[in-house]
């Protein structure tokens, strides 16, 4: 997002947030949007690649494991919104005219659409896939 | 409540045992969950889907933030958050923004009214296995509870440099976000499913 502070403009990234709320210290919201919009997507997107992969490779985890794994992602997907949320309300608060002013950046836009995709993607996942290697093991061994 | 379930995560067929009022049951192999029985749950449904809509209609009738500094003062409504993305040129967001924090939940809610009023009567209507698929669907992408997180991730980052008021719009949609969310786990969807069919004559 953009702050104008008595007209002198800034543009603050997700990080630039974080550090910012560092220095406030607000440690725990700092590692809360550092966690939910940095990590968490991350982690949401290399765990999909992860069992899309598995579903016919080996894998070192167990098939209750990449369940746990994909419940995990698939709960903690909206909420890598929060960020987005933080800037919508920032920017309708914020409206001082003069004084100070926040305007939405491009990334609000991006980032929205990290998660509607990644969420869309979980769901599209069926998770019986992990556990269809396992039957057709069982069924060859008999 | 007894019967058959094929696990929704790992597709095991699992063979219920009698589930009393408050049981729950989850798959033997993988630990996903398959279904709470509750007796009442209709009416659960009812009182926590009527009480968060109220509440909806309240959050959007008074302030929900005010911010004032060096003399200036800046009052918002549920409504602004939204419709300012919007007027500041970021129309797609401020649609998904209010979708996903006003729209989707009040339908969801207005969803749950009639799907659960019709179960609970035993009214049948062909229309009844849709709503509720659309039901399940739409559940997911409301984020009520994300958005308050979100306002107190807001509230903390302003406080340093301005006062920041929550007005009464505010704990209306926290008192709303609750509501909805008890009212959506109280429907257990093995459950529905189950009297749907019954309701339908199957």
């Amino acid at each position: 997002m953009y702050t104008e502070q008595l007209g002198v403009g800034e543009a603050n990234t997700i990080l630039q947030g974080v550090i910012l709320l560092i220095e406030m210290g607000s440690i725990p919201i700092a590692l809360v949007i550092f966690l939910f919009s940095v990590i968490v997507p991350l982690g949401k997107i290399m765990a999909m690649f992860y069992l899309v992969l598995t579903v016919r490779s080996h894998s070192p985890l167990t098939p209750h494991q990449r369940s746990v794994l994909y419940r995990v992602t698939e709960f903690v997907g909206k909420w890598s919104m929060v960020d987005v949320f933080v800037v919508a309300i920032l920017v309708a608060l914020v409206q001082l005219a003069g004084l100070l002013v926040v305007r939405p950046g491009v990334a609000a836009l991006s980032f929205a659409g990290v998660v509607i995709l990644t969420m869309i993607a979980t769901q599209s996942f069926d998770s019986r896939l992990i556990w269809d290697n396992t039957k057709e093991a069982e069924r060859g061994r008999d | 409540m007894s019967g058959e379930i094929a696990c929704h995560d790992c597709d095991l067929l699992v063979t219920l045992g009698v589930l009393q009022d408050g049981d729950s049951a989850s798959c033997p192999r993988c630990g996903g969950f398959l279904t709470q029985y509750r007796s009442n749950a209709y009416s659960r449904v009812l009182a926590f889907a009527i009480s968060a809509l109220i509440l909806l209609l309240l959050a959007n009738s008074f302030s929900f933030l005010s911010f004032a500094a060096g003399g200036a003062e800046s009052q918002i409504t549920l409504r602004e958050t939204p419709t300012a993305l919007w007027n500041q040129g970021m129309p797609f967001v401020g649609l998904l923004v209010g979708a996903f924090i006003i729209a989707i939940p009040a339908v969801v809610l207005l969803m749950l009214v009639t799907l659960s009023t019709a179960l609970h009567i035993g009214y049948n209507h062909r229309w009844l296995p849709r709503l509720a698929k659309w039901l399940v669907h739409l559940q997911h992408w409301s984020m009520a509870e994300v958005f308050i997180i979100g306002v107190i991730v807001a509230l903390v980052k302003l406080s340093s440099m301005a006062t920041v008021v929550v007005g009464i719009s505010f704990w209306a949609y926290a008192g709303f976000t609750i509501c909805f969310l008890l009212a959506v786990t109280s429907l257990d969807k093995y459950q529905c499913w189950e009297r749907v069919d019954q309701v339908a004559g199957k």
